[in-house]
C-alpha cells in the first residue's frame, strides 16, 4: 500500500486544493494550501493544534463558507452551490456531535435517508454493520446512554452507510479499545484497497505512520511536508513520525519544557 | 417511526415548499427527528433506564403544564377582548401582552433550537441543500410558536368570534399569524446582532437574563393582571402623536379600528399597513441574511473576550470574613460559581427578584390604606423580613450545579473539615447575594421611615445570617454544588413551609422587642452571641 506519493499520480485526481485561504476575522487560518489527492490514497493530515487542521477539511465539506481559491472534489468546483458531490463523502468530525437522544436506529437511518437511500435499505445495513462492532444490543438504545466508543463507532458506521468514495476522518479513532483499533484500522486499509480516498487527521503519530500512504503535515496554514513516511524519513534524518513531526513544526525544545514543567511542579511551600 | 399529525398536515403544503427550492423528503425526515428529540429533551443526569422514562414524562407533563399556564393568561386576554369596544386600546394591550409572551419564551424556551450548532455538522455535511435545512429549522420554531400562540389566544379566538362576529375573527387570527412570524424573524435578527459584535459566551448570558427576567415577570405579572383593568380607561380617547408610531402593539391593534368601527382616520391606516408590511419586510431581510446568521453561529462556541476580573475586591472581603485558608478556598470558588453558572443563576435570580419586591407588595397595600406619612412613623419597616422568606429557596438550591461531577474534587482533595466549606460557601452566599438584596432593600427603608429604623435593620440582618443556619441545619445536606438540579427537590419542597413559620418568629420577637426601651440593642447583643456559637458549632457535621 505504501509509496502511492504525490508523483506516481496518474488518473484524474479526487480532490484538488489550488491556493486555499481563509480567515477568520483577522486571524489567517490558512495561507494557501495547494493539495492534489488520487484515488485509493490514505492521507494523513497532521500538524499542531490550530495549524488548521479541520478547518481544511470543513471548507471541502461546504461546512464553512468565505474561502478564497479553487476547491475541486470529484471534478466540481464545490463553491457553485450544488451540493450532489457530498453524496460521494463520509465524514467523522473531531468532536463527537450526534443526537444523542436518539437510538442508534433512528439517528442511523436519518443519516442513511439524507444521503438518499432507502429506510429498509440503511435499517438492514446499520444494523448488520453494528453487530460486526458488536454493538448491535444496544441499536434500539438512546445513545445517551452510550459510552464514547460506542458512539464513536456509530459515527464510524453513519459515515460509510452510503458506501461513499472519499472518507474525511478527524480522530476516527479516539474513545476506542484497542481491540476496535486494530479493527478500524483494517477497515480504512481495506476501504483504500477497494478505491476508496481517506482523508485521515490525528494527533497520534503511531497509527499515522502505519496507515497512511502518503502524510501531509500543516503549520501555520501552509503545507510544510508532503510524501510518503519513507521520504519524509530520508528528508528529515529521523526515525519516527513522531520525530519528523517536532523537528518540522520546531518543537524541538520539548525535552527543555518538560524539565521546566516539572521544575515548576516542585516550587513552593512542602506540604 | 412515530409520525406527528403535524407533518401529515405540512404535506398539504409540499408543492409550496418544492417550489421554494425545498426538498421536501428531506426537510420532512430532519422535522421528524427533531420533534422526536424534542419530546425526550431528557436532563442528562437521567443516565440509567428506569428513571428515564420518568423524566421523560416529567419534561414532557412540564411542557404541558407550561401550555397550561399560558392558557390561565390566556384567559385574560379574553376578558380584554370583550371588556369593551375601544379596540385601539384593547386589542393593542392584548397584542402588547402576547408580543412580549412570545418574545420572552422564544428566547428562554427555543434558543437552543434557533442556535443548534450539532445542525450544521450533523446535517450539511451531507448532500442536503440550505434552503432545506433553514426552511427545517424556521418550520421547527413555528410549529412551537404557533402551540404557545393557540394556547394563550385560542379561548379568546373563540370567544370574539362569538361576540364580535367572523370578520373580526379572521383579522385576529391573521394578525396573530403575522405576530408570530415577526416574533420569530425578529429573535433571530436581534441574536444575528448580538453574534455579529459579541461572541457566544456574551449571547448564552444574554439568553440566561432573559429567562430571569421572563420567571419574574410571569409571577409579579399575576399580581398586576388582576389591577390591569384599573388602567385600561375604555372612554379614553385616542390621540394620535408621532411617537406612536413606533409602538409595536398598536399597529396591530389598529386595524379593528379601522375596519370594524370603520373609523378611517389616517392614522390607523398608516399603523395597520405598518402591521402588515413591516413583518413581510422582516421576513424578506432574514432570508436574505440566512447565510450570515449561519456564518456568525461559528462564534457561538467562540470565547475570545478575555476577561479582566476584579480579584482584589474578592480578596480582600475574603481575608476580612473567612478564619482558614481552605475557608477562603472556598469563599472565592463559590463566589466564582456562584458568578459563572447560568443554570444556577435561573434558578436563583429570580428568588432574590421576589425577595426584592415582597416587602413592598406588603407595603404597599398598607400604603394606599393609611397614606404615607402615616405608615413612616409605623412599625411596617419590619415588613423587611419578607426579604428573607426566599432564603430557604436559595439555600436549598446551594447544592445543586449543572456541573455537579465536578464535585469529585471535594473527594479527592484532602478537606480535613467539612465545617470550612460550608462556612466558606455561605459567607460567600451572604456577600455575593443577600448582601446586596438586603442593603438596597435597607436604602429605600431608611428613604421611607427615616434614620431610626437603623437598628432595628442590623438586627433583621443578625437575624437573617442566623436563620440561614438554621435553615441549613434543617434541610439535607450535601456538598455545596454537588448534586444535578431537579434529582431531590421535590421532597424537599415540604420542609420549607415550616421553616417559613420559623422566619415569622424571629420577627415576632424582634416586634416584641421594640415595645421596650432598648429592647433591640438588646436584642442585637443576644443576636450577636447567637450567631457566634451557631456558626461555631452549626456546620461541624459529618457527611
Amino acid at each position: 500500500m505504501k509509496g502511492g506519493g504525490r508523483m506516481e499520480l496518474k488518473q484524474e485526481p479526487i480532490i484538488t486544493l489550488n491556493a486555499l485561504r481563509m480567515n477568520y476575522g483577522d486571524k489567517e487560518v490558512l495561507k494557501g494550501i495547494n493539495l492534489e489527492v488520487g484515488k485509493g490514497q490514505i492521507i494523513g493530515y497532521i500538524g499542531p493544534n490550530g495549524a488548521g487542521k479541520s478547518t481544511t477539511v470543513k471548507i471541502m465539506l461546504g461546512l464553512v463558507t468565505g474561502y478564497t481559491g479553487k476547491v475541486t472534489i470529484l471534478g466540481q468546483d464545490i463553491s457553485k452551490g450544488d451540493v450532489e458531490y457530498k453524496r460521494k463523502i463520509g465524514y467523522v468530525p473531531e468532536v463527537a456531535d450526534i443526537y444523542d437522544s436518539l437510538t442508534a436506529a433512528e439517528y442511523l437511518t436519518f443519516i442513511g435517508e439524507l444521503y438518499g437511500l432507502n429506510y429498509n435499505e440503511v435499517d438492514k445495513k446499520a444494523k448488520k454493520l453494528m453487530e460486526m462492532f458488536q454493538i448491535e444490543d444496544v441499536y434500539h438504545s438512546r445513545m445517551t446512554s452510550y459510552s464514547k466508543g460506542m458512539k464513536q463507532k456509530v459515527l464510524l458506521i453513519s459515515s460509510l452507510l452510503h458506501n461513499p468514495d472519499i472518507l474525511f476522518y478527524d480522530e476516527p479513532l479516539s474513545g476506542l479499545d484497542a481491540t476496535s483499533v486494530m479493527v478500524v484500522k483494517k477497515i480504512l486499509r481495506e476501504l483504500a484497497s477497494q478505491g476508496k480516498t481517506i482523508f485521515y487527521s490525528s494527533h497520534i503519530m503511531e497509527v499515522v505512520e502505519k496507515i497512511s500512504s502518503r502524510i501531509i503535515l500543516i503549520k501555520e496554514g501552509q503545507v510544510v511536508a508532503d510524501g510518503s513516511f519513507e521520504a519524509l524519513k530520508d528528508k528529515c534524518k529521523e526515525g519516527s513520525l513522531e520525530e519528523i513531526f517536532n523537528q518540522l513544526t520546531g518543537a524541538s525544545d520539548h525535552k527543555k519544557i518538560a524539565e521546566e514543567f516539572v521544575s515548576v511542579v516542585q516550587e513552593g511551600q512542602k506540604i | 417511526m412515530k409520525d406527528f399529525i403535524v407533518l401529515k398536515f405540512l404535506d398539504r403544503f409540499k408543492r409550496i415548499f418544492e417550489k421554494l427550492g425545498v426538498d421536501y423528503a428531506v426537510m420532512r425526515r430532519i422535522l421528524q427527528v427533531k420533534l422526536i428529540m424534542d419530546s425526550r429533551r431528557v436532563p442528562t443526569i437521567m443516565k440509567n433506564s428506569s428513571s428515564k422514562n420518568t423524566g421523560m414524562e416529567d419534561k414532557k407533563s412540564s411542557f404541558n403544564m407550561s401550555l397550561l399556564m399560558y392558557g390561565l393568561i390566556g384567559l385574560m386576554l379574553v376578558s380584554l377582548v370583550l371588556i369593551g369596544s375601544n379596540f385601539i386600546y384593547q386589542m393593542s394591550f392584548v397584542f402588547g401582552i402576547l408580543i412580549f409572551m412570545l418574545m420572552t419564551s422564544l428566547i428562554s424556551d427555543f434558543s437552543s433550537v434557533l442556535l443548534d450548532i450539532r445542525d450544521k455538522n450533523i446535517i450539511f455535511s451531507k448532500p442536503v441543500k440550505s434552503i432545506t435545512l433553514s426552511m427545517a429549522k424556521a418550520i421547527h420554531i413555528l410549529i412551537y410558536m404557533f402551540t404557545i400562540t393557540f394556547s394563550l389566544t385560542g379561548i379568546a379566538l373563540i370567544a370574539s368570534l362569538v361576540k364580535y362576529g367572523i370578520i373580526f375573527f379572521i383579522m385576529f387570527l391573521a394578525e396573530i399569524i403575522l405576530v408570530d412570524l415577526f416574533i420569530v424573524v425578529l429573535t433571530a435578527l436581534l441574536y444575528l446582532f448580538i453574534l455579529r459584535f459579541f461572541d457566544g459566551e456574551k449571547l448564552k448570558d444574554i439568553i440566561n437574563y432573559v429567562q430571569i427576567i421572563l420567571s419574574i415577570t410571569i409571577a409579579i405579572g399575576y399580581q398586576l393582571l388582576a389591577r390591569l383593568f384599573s388602567f385600561v380607561n375604555l372612554n379614553m380617547v385616542f390621540t394620535p402623536k408621532w411617537w406612536q408610531y413606533f409602538i409595536v402593539p398598536l399597529w396591530f391593534g389598529a386595524p379593528f379600528e379601522l375596519i370594524i368601527h370603520r373609523n378611517y382616520k389616517f392614522t390607523f391606516l398608516l399603523l395597520s399597513i405598518l402591521g402588515v408590511i413591516v413583518p413581510i419586510i422582516s421576513i424578506v431581510v432574514y432570508l436574505k441574511l440566512i447565510p450570515f446568521f449561519e456564518e456568525n453561529l461559528q462564534k457561538l462556541n467562540n470565547n475570545s473576550e478575555q476577561k479582566k476580573e476584579n480579584k482584589r475586591f474578592v480578596n480582600v472581603i475574603s481575608s476580612i470574613v473567612c478564619r482558614t485558608k481552605s475557608e477562603n478556598a472556598f469563599f472565592r470558588f463559590s463566589c466564582a460559581m456562584m458568578k459563572s453558572e447560568r443554570e444556577f443563576k435561573l434558578k436563583v435570580y429570580p428568588s432574590l427578584g421576589f425577595s426584592l419586591i415582597f416587602p413592598f407588595i406588603f407595603l404597599f397595600s398598607d400604603i394606599t390604606g393609611k397614606g404615607f406619612t402615616g405608615i413612616a412613623s409605623s412599625k411596617m419597616y419590619l415588613t423587611i423580613y419578607f426579604c428573607a422568606l426566599m432564603l430557604p429557596t436559595v439555600i436549598m438550591m446551594m447544592k445543586y450545579s449543572g456541573n455537579y461531577k465536578g464535585a469529585w474534587i471535594y473527594k479527592v482533595a484532602p478537606i480535613k473539615d467539612t465545617s470550612d466549606i460550608y462556612k466558606g460557601v455561605f459567607k460567600a452566599f451572604i456577600v455575593k447575594l443577600v448582601a446586596p438584596v438586603f442593603t438596597l432593600e435597607s436604602l429605600i427603608f431608611i428613604v421611607i421611615f427615616g434614620i431610626r429604623i437603623v437598628p432595628d435593620l442590623i438586627l433583621v440582618f443578625l437575624n437573617m445570617t442566623l436563620y440561614i443556619v438554621i435553615c441549613f441545619r434543617a434541610f439535607r445536606k450535601a456538598l455545596p454544588f454537588s448534586e444535578a438540579f431537579g434529582t431531590a427537590q421535590q421532597s424537599e419542597g415540604l420542609i420549607i413551609i415550616p421553616i417559613m413559620f420559623l422566619l415569622g418568629g424571629l420577627a415576632l420577637l424582634h416586634f416584641i422587642a421594640t415595645l421596650f426601651t432598648f429592647g433591640v440593642l438588646i436584642y442585637i447583643i443576644i443576636a450577636l452571641l447567637v450567631n457566634a456559637v451557631a456558626w461555631k458549632k452549626a456546620f461541624n457535621i459529618i457527611l
